[in-house]
């Protein structure tokens, strides 16, 4: 068995046992939700960050789109959250399909612009349309109680494990991409374009792909984050700093391109944030996030390939010493 | 008359623009990089601007000297540390490392200045002088002339001046300028010294008729990007054309939608551009 899946397992079952040994209504747990949903969400943002090599800096409008879909469903039509999320996912990969047909020839700098400006053009939308949105004001879930079918609990256990489920399913979804034909028709493209696309690679298509792919999962995951906060405004869903910077983050801290690197940014970031937050006053608002952009710079600087990077040389390093 | 009003006003506006879109293009023109931060640069010149008027007394349009020159120092010092280390990096790199940067001013200045909204108060702030059936306002006009004088300014540095030429060089070929013993690295610290102050420069001017608090860059950062992308990344001419068309295209979409959806005609023009012309409307030369 290859180490790296040992490893997938071991964590995972740590993962899935931890909560026991935890308060299941506690800070604790709230804390590893978050950062198990940030985790997923990053993965998805992976898939075209990390793959394709596109840099987006709009995510946060797909996530908004699930988040927006499903409640909306729910508060006018009593309809399910998990039939909002299929609808959501779908509005979803359905906007990744409309954006990617003004930004495929965009390179670099220039495609995370316009993913920047697609992103703000929602968060515009969503606030000067109160009538659908509820507008800056925010838009509520409605009580219900417990119920798998409503996806709703008092507890945070059920979410804790629901978004653990999403986070195995979307980091599957990006190994058996990456490992795929898809994965490495992406591989050409971000290596070079050109020579792609001289090989036979239809690189606009490929691009496609991978954004309805990411766009679909990073909705599905916006409809899990309502549900579990029941509460959210334009600004948290469809928030620049809050959802698209903080999800390219977390990816490019862990290791951009690699299907550990979200995890291990998640887990370093989120309960980082939590810790600065709950230390700080709320007076010295500002501060945690002074510290996130300081870490920004230093990770882009001192460490640009990730956390996951020396690792995986270390780890390189240590097998051909043992085969020798 | 009341299009040909906006129009009047969207030019006046846009001469703004076009100087806090200078500094960005200026940056991209010489080095590549796209500066997400740049906007923050705005912010930091509107409260040095301030406090000159809150301290010394100074009115803004003197106080953009100080917030230029402040910000230009501040620049450079941002160029040696950070931005120098990224030149050669792949965009990623470059994007995030910007983008750090904007939340770190952002967030400095919060801390440092608090939340709250402050504005200046001078004499004609509320004056207009009237030309028949028009009215311009004087802060707009005012802030107005302070942009063209500085473009002029920055069009005779650029071209007329040692170091004008030594930094064109520079952008053309890094290589060899070096090899013509002009000292690439400290061009480019001044390039981007020159870039934000002249932003900084913009911030300051436009302080009798906008308040100042430390979240106001997240307005100027499409517009800034629209403006720039509409005369092409690197071009200083057509951050010109850029900033009138979108002063322009802000009045007049103000008379037809509601506030929050100018920011949407805004961004729905920059999307277009850049989808179909990314290398600009002006055209490629630069």
């Amino acid at each position: 068995m290859r180490p790296s899946l040992v490893l997938a397992a071991v964590a995972l079952t740590v993962a899935a046992l931890l909560p026991l040994t935890l308060d299941p209504a506690g800070y604790l747990i709230r804390v590893l939700t978050v950062t198990l949903l940030f985790a997923a969400m990053s993965q998805a943002w992976n898939i075209v960050g990390g793959l394709a090599n596109q840099m987006s800096l709009g995510h946060a409008a797909f996530f908004g789109i699930g988040a927006y879909t499903s409640t909306i469903l729910l508060v006018n039509y009593g309809l399910s959250p998990w039939i909002g999320m299929l609808a959501g996912a779908a509005l979803g990969a359905a906007f990744a399909a409309l954006v990617s047909v003004p930004t495929m020839g965009l390179r670099g700098h220039y495609f995370a612009l316009a993913t920047l400006a697609f992103g703000e053009v929602m968060r515009v939308i969503a606030n000067s349309w109160p009538s659908l949105t509820g507008g800056p004001a925010g838009i509520s879930v409605p009580f219900a109680p417990d119920s798998l079918l409503m996806l709703q609990f008092k507890s945070t256990l059920p979410y804790y494990y629901l978004m653990l489920a999403a986070l195995v399913l979307v980091t599957a979804v990006f190994v058996v991409t990456k490992a795929g034909a898809l994965g490495y028709r992406l591989r050409a493209v971000k290596e070079n374009p050109d020579a792609a696309e001289v090989v036979g690679v239809d690189t606009a298509r490929v691009k496609t792909i991978a954004a309805v792919m990411s766009g679909g999962i990073m909705a599905a995951l916006g409809t899990a984050y309502a549900q579990f906060t029941f509460f959210f405004d334009p600004e948290t869903v469809f928030g620049l700093g809050p959802i698209s910077i903080r999800v390219a983050l977390i990816a490019i801290l862990g290791g951009i391109g690699t299907a550990a690197g979200p995890i291990v940014g998640a887990f370093v970031i989120i309960p980082l944030e939590e810790l600065a937050n709950s230390w700080l006053s709320a007076g010295t608002a500002g501060l945690s996030q002074l510290v996130y952009g300081i870490l920004l710079m230093l990770i882009i600087l001192v460490q640009p390939r990730g956390l996951v990077a020396p690792v995986e040389a270390l780890a390189a390093r240590w097998r051909t010493r043992r085969a020798r | 008359m009341v299009v040909i009003q906006a129009l009047v006003d969207g030019i006046l506006i846009g001469g703004v623009y076009a100087v806090v879109s200078i500094g960005l293009t200026l940056v991209f023109g010489v080095m590549g990089i796209v500066n997400f931060a740049q906007a923050e640069f705005l912010m930091l010149g509107m409260f040095v601007g301030y406090l000159a008027w809150a301290w010394l007394g100074l009115d803004p349009l003197i106080g953009s000297v100080i917030a230029f020159a402040v910000v230009f120092a501040l620049g450079c010092v941002v160029q040696h540390t950070l931005i120098r280390r990224v030149l050669r990096a792949p965009p990623v790199a470059q994007i995030f490392l910007t983008v750090g940067l904007l939340i770190v001013i952002e967030n400095a200045a919060l801390l440092g200045f608090g939340s709250q909204f402050r504005s200046v108060t001078t004499p004609y702030q509320t004056s207009a002088l009237r030309l028949g059936d028009l009215f311009i306002s004087v802060p707009y006009l005012a802030a107005f002339l302070m942009s063209v004088v500085s473009g002029l300014a920055l069009w005779l540095f650029m071209n007329r001046s040692w170091y004008g030429r030594a930094m064109r060089a520079t952008a053309q070929d890094g290589m060899a300028a070096s090899l013509m013993g002009i000292d690439a690295d400290r061009m480019r610290r001044i390039a981007f010294g020159l870039g934000v102050g002249l932003t900084a420069f913009g911030g300051a001017v436009i302080l009798p008729y906008f308040t100042v608090h430390p979240t106001v860059g997240a307005q100027f950062v499409v517009l800034m990007f629209t403006v720039v992308v509409l005369g092409g990344l690197g071009s200083v001419a057509g951050a010109i054309v850029g900033g009138q068309a979108v002063g322009i295209i802000q009045s007049l979409s103000a008379m037809a939608f509601p506030v929050q959806l100018q920011n949407l005609v805004l961004f729905l023009v920059f999307i277009t551009v850049l989808a179909l012309r990314p290398q600009g409307l002006v055209g490629g030369a630069r």
